[in-house]
């Protein structure tokens, strides 16, 4: 599999409310292109912050055309979006790997 | 482990002051023996409350503080409350924000939140599912 076909977007530590325009920059989309996988596995703590703008990075990419994989170290943010009842708006998965192959299988 | 504890910080209302506010609380929870993921909830929730009060509290006016408190007596329940001085805002026109409050009722056993010069978010936590 070649990995210059996705995009890779990696975010790390604690995305809160602190860090919403950084966010907000991170998770921009505004031109057609590959698939894109959204790393959180060095991501410590995510909350609705988070999400919503993942949310809104979401809706723009699909109507782009570019689906979006998010990959998970801890299950913490897999429980944001459980709480939130956005199950099943997000593909999470645990290994890059797989993660990419979804994304594979979408394009 | 201990059973009983009360936790009283005040800090100014900023977009900065959630994740102290949430690293204490933390520390508060790891010496009462609350392992995650209940640990992690209760920081995620209360983290939500916290954001909503920095956020829209003090939307119209300069600076302000915002106050957390938790309180546990038996070591089976802990309260916490999140208060300040503005005006709790349960939807907001940003998509996807509102989803802060829904997070807090779907971790939280009970959820009170009182207008009165000010908003205080109130919290109650079943720590027994540890």
């Amino acid at each position: 599999m070649n990995q210059s076909l996705f995009e890779v977007i990696a975010l790390e530590g604690e995305l809160d409310i602190e860090r919403r325009e950084e966010l907000a920059r991170a998770l921009t989309v505004t031109t057609a292109g590959p698939a894109i996988l959204v790393d959180f596995s060095r991501v410590r703590y995510a909350d609705s912050t988070a999400l919503a703008q993942l949310l809104k990075f979401r809706t723009n990419a699909e109507r782009l055309g570019r689906p979006i994989a998010i990959v998970v170290g801890e299950p913490q943010f897999e429980r944001v979006v459980q709480y939130a009842g956005l199950t099943d708006v997000f593909a999470i998965f645990h290994d890059r790997g797989e993660a990419l192959s979804y994304l594979a299988k979408q394009t | 482990m201990i059973t009983r504890a009360v936790l009283q910080v005040v800090s100014r209302a900023d977009m900065q002051a959630p994740r102290p506010l949430r690293h204490v609380l933390t520390s508060l929870l790891e010496a009462l023996g609350v392992a995650d993921p209940l640990r992690g909830d209760i920081v995620l929730a209360v983290g939500e409350a916290l954001s909503n009060a920095v956020e829209h509290a003090y939307a119209s006016s300069e600076g302000g503080t915002v106050e957390l408190s938790a309180t546990t007596n038996d070591g089976n329940t802990l309260v916490v409350e999140v208060a300040d001085r503005g005006t709790f805002i349960e939807r907001d026109k940003n998509p996807g924000r509102g989803f802060g409050l829904r997070i807090v009722r779907n971790i939280a056993r009970d959820v009170v939140i009182k207008n009165d010069n000010g908003t205080r978010v109130r919290m109650t936590f079943d720590l027994g599912a540890t």
